[in-house]
């Protein structure tokens, strides 16, 4: 019985949706692990996650709205951590707390049953839409096009930025655009994971595979792998306890992360300390 | 007649509101060694990073072999200049090898969405082994020691084949034992390659070493200029 389920068309779309956001998510997440951006990208998800809301108040598509929302949040703090008179901990700091707080007053106010928002703040791989799943197939196709086009510029961001500025690269659009892309990957893929464990799903899989290699190109793969393996196990999982899909995935990722850590041969948790 | 290899005309840059130069004005002809001493907060990191476009000249003019670059900074005059920036704090287990690092010195240069070239790959060899460093290649960068990863930036700096060298405080991340092997690397290099550079440092025994001729700093602006033989003397009198 249980292995009929994985022919059924939604446990499909569920498999492929798992795929789509682990390659997008985890793509990103090497970027943001190694730049070192975890709170921009918590920041972001939580963002989107509020997005969603407002959409669902509004009446346009939660969706369209996360994406606004997470942009928007991603085109402040980029700036804001450059440049502010605030130091960019507690730029982050005040936009997340303002996310979360118009997301949980939203929430509130919402009419009726509030079984839909729920689903954004929880996640439900088996509830995909179409739609959303050709968005995560586009972001996931356009991101890994991005990160083959510009690996060079990429890596030599994620090692120095004013060194690369200084070589002629354009860092600062570089860097912005990584803080976009993430808004992006982590808004299409909401609606799977949910916007609390989305950012898991970012820095997971890409922590994992910080523990394995010193180069970027295979920490780009491994990081796919990782996050397609957790999402995959986690789905699995979660349809054999009937337990909730998002929650999981973010599980299983979190228990390869934490073997990882003990068997890496770097003994190192991802972005760690300096020398 | 050859323009001047830098320029700067009554140059302000200031962090926030806080100005780090004030009116400063240096020249550097093409193939000096200059040496930029002062004490620590004189303004001598902003100079380079002055040079190379990254902070915003609120008011003068800077020229890079005769082109003005404060207000737009024509690319292949910025993929030219070597910059071996002060103190690196690389994560060590950071996914960048020696080799990488050498070779991001041309990216600007390759373009994006290309594959470096056997050139490409054949300059940054030559630069490590100009550097003695050849056997590290492979290395994470994280895992080398001061003095190897400076002689790793340098051999970024020489692979971009450039014709203005910048070096921030060199002498830094290095035991004392390497100052000394450090002087005769960035002679050799100056010389082997045409190139004009200059060097900042707050060490005045290592600049007066190694220079031409030495510029001071203080307080965002340049204080006095001399031939570096009579830096130590100045200083024992002057500045301290
Ligand atoms: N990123 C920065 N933000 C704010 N102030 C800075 C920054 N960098 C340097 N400064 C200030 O500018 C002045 C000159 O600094 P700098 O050029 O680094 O001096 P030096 O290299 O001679 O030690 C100092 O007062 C320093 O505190
Ligand atoms: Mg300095």
């Amino acid at each position: 019985m249980w292995m009929s389920l994985w022919s059924e068309g939604f446990m499909q779309r569920a498999l492929l949706a798992t795929v789509l956001s682990g390659v997008a998510c985890s793509l990103i997440g090497v970027l943001i692990v190694t730049m070192r951006l975890s709170f921009i990208g918590v920041c972001i998800s939580h963002a989107a996650f509020a997005g969603a809301l407002v959409g669902l108040h509004m009446g346009i598509s939660p969706l369209i709205s996360s994406i606004a929302t997470s942009l928007l949040a991603a085109g402040v703090l980029g700036p804001l951590a450059d440049k502010g008179n605030l130091s960019p901990d507690t730029a982050i700091g005040v936009v997340f707390s303002a996310s979360i707080a118009l997301a949980f007053l939203l929430l509130a106010l919402l009419p009726g049953p509030k079984s839909e928002a729920l689903g954004w703040l929880w996640g439900n791989v088996l509830t995909v839409s179409r739609e959303n799943l050709w968005l995560l197939g586009i972001t996931a196709g356009v991101l890994t096009l991005l990160t083959l086009l510009f690996f060079k510029e990429l890596q030599a961001v994620v090692f120095h930025r004013e060194l690369a500025a200084a070589s002629g690269l354009p860092a600062t659009a570089v860097f912005y655009s990584v803080l976009m892309c993430s808004g992006v990957a982590i808004t299409a893929s909401l609606s799977a994971i949910g916007g609390l464990l989305v950012f898991s799903m970012v820095i997971n899989p890409a922590a994992t595979a910080y523990q394995f290699t010193y180069r970027l190109s295979r920490l780009f793969l491994l990081s796919v792998l990782f996050a397609v393996l957790a999402g995959w196990t986690g789905l699995a999982l979660s349809a054999l306890l009937n337990l909730p899909s998002g929650a999981m995935i973010v599980l299983v990722s979190t228990a390869m992360l934490l073997v990882a850590v003990s068997l890496s041969p770097k003994r190192r948790f991802g972005g760690g300390g300096t020398r | 007649m050859k323009p001047p290899a830098c320029e700067l005309r009554e140059v302000w840059v200031a962090y926030g509101k806080t100005p780090a130069l004030r009116g400063v004005s240096l020249q550097v002809e093409q193939g000096e060694l200059l040496g930029l001493f002062g004490h620590n907060g004189a303004g001598k990191s902003t100079l380079l990073r002055t040079l190379l476009g990254l902070v915003s000249v609120q008011s003068g003019e800077v020229f890079v072999e005769g082109v003005p670059v404060h207000q737009r900074y024509p690319p292949h005059l910025r993929q030219r200049i070597g910059y071996v920036p002060q103190i690196l704090r690389v994560d060590a287990g950071a996914p960048v090898s020696a080799r990488d690092v050498v070779m991001m010195g041309q990216y600007a240069q390759i373009g994006w969405g290309r594959l470096p070239s056997w050139q490409h790959h054949e300059a940054a060899n030559r630069a490590l082994q100009a550097m003695g460093i050849a056997h590290l290649a492979d290395k994470p960068f994280g895992h080398l020691s001061g003095g190897e990863q400076q002689r790793v930036l340098l051999a970024r700096a020489l692979a971009q084949s450039p014709r203005l060298l910048l070096m921030d405080e060199p002498t830094n991340s290095v035991d004392w034992q390497f100052v000394r092997d450090l002087r005769k690397l960035i002679r050799e290099v100056h010389e082997a390659n045409a190139l004009t550079t200059i060097v900042v440092s707050h060490d005045a025994p290592f600049l007066a070493g190694l220079c031409d001729r030495v510029v001071l700093m203080e307080g965002g602006k340049t204080l006095a200029e001399m031939p570096a033989s009579a830096l130590l003397t100045w200083v024992g009198q002057e500045f301290v």
